[in-house]
């Protein structure tokens, strides 16, 4: 299975963006983006808390769809899947 | 016409198209880049879903405030002090639709509409924070 994660702003800047990666089947969305997270400690903490759950700022989305920091823990990534990590918006 | 985009609209343009039948108001709204000690402004959106929700925020004005023509053009890319942002153009049959629509447009893309801004500066940059910690509320 293989999805796509898609960093904006600064944690683009952190982490880069449009990463292919190859994840097991019955992965969740908050294990996925931490370990991709890990490969920069500064990209970690940004998006991470000291207790390595999503900063309440961070905003995930799956395939287009907003998914709840709360649900992220049990909200499986499946093949073909873009999903999406950002900071909070400012546009305008 | 909804568009996110490198290059520059021609607002004049935009205002002439807006006018159809029943129009007694035309509204435009112009975010600019403020010369607020920066050299550059870099903007960046999540284009396809930016997009997207640009086109339901319009629908939606269109809908509660009986608009008669919506644009909503977002720049990205690197903008110098000065040059448009954002322009939103709304004409109604009357002034109250169109200011309001107006308004409701541009508070609904500062709240959750999937763009960046990032203040470029002699000293290096610095990313806008943004008013909405958790954006849009989510719709089914």
């Amino acid at each position: 299975m293989t999805v796509k994660i898609r960093f904006f702003a600064r944690f683009r800047e952190l982490l880069g963006t449009d990463i292919m990666t190859d994840v097991v089947a019955g992965m969740m969305f908050s294990s996925l983006i931490t370990t991709i997270a890990k490969k920069n400690p500064e990209g970690y903490d940004a998006i991470f808390d000291e207790k390595g759950t999503f900063r309440e700022f961070v905003i995930l989305m799956k395939n287009g769809k907003r998914i709840d920091i709360a649900d992220a823990a049990k909200t499986p990534v499946e093949d073909g899947d873009e999903i999406a990590v950002f900071p909070p918006v400012a546009g305008g | 016409m909804i568009a996110i985009q490198l290059a520059d609209v021609d607002i004049g343009d935009l205002i002439r198209a807006a006018k159809k039948h029943g129009t007694g108001a035309v509204i435009v709204f112009d975010g600019v880049v403020r010369d607020d000690d920066i050299t550059e402004m870099e903007l960046e959106a999540y284009e396809d879903i930016a997009k997207q929700e640009l086109q339901n925020i319009a629908k939606d004005a269109t809908e509660q405030f009986r608009l008669l023509h919506v644009d909503i053009i977002h720049r990205i890319g690197r903008l110098a002090v000065g040059e448009n942002i954002l322009v939103i153009v709304v004409a109604a049959g009357h002034r109250e639709e169109a200011y309001a629509g107006s308004r409701y447009i541009i508070e609904a893309i500062k709240a959750g509409v999937p763009i960046w801004k990032k203040e470029l500066t002699k000293n290096g940059g610095r990313w806008v924070p943004g008013e909405h910690g958790h954006g849009r509320p989510k719709t089914s």
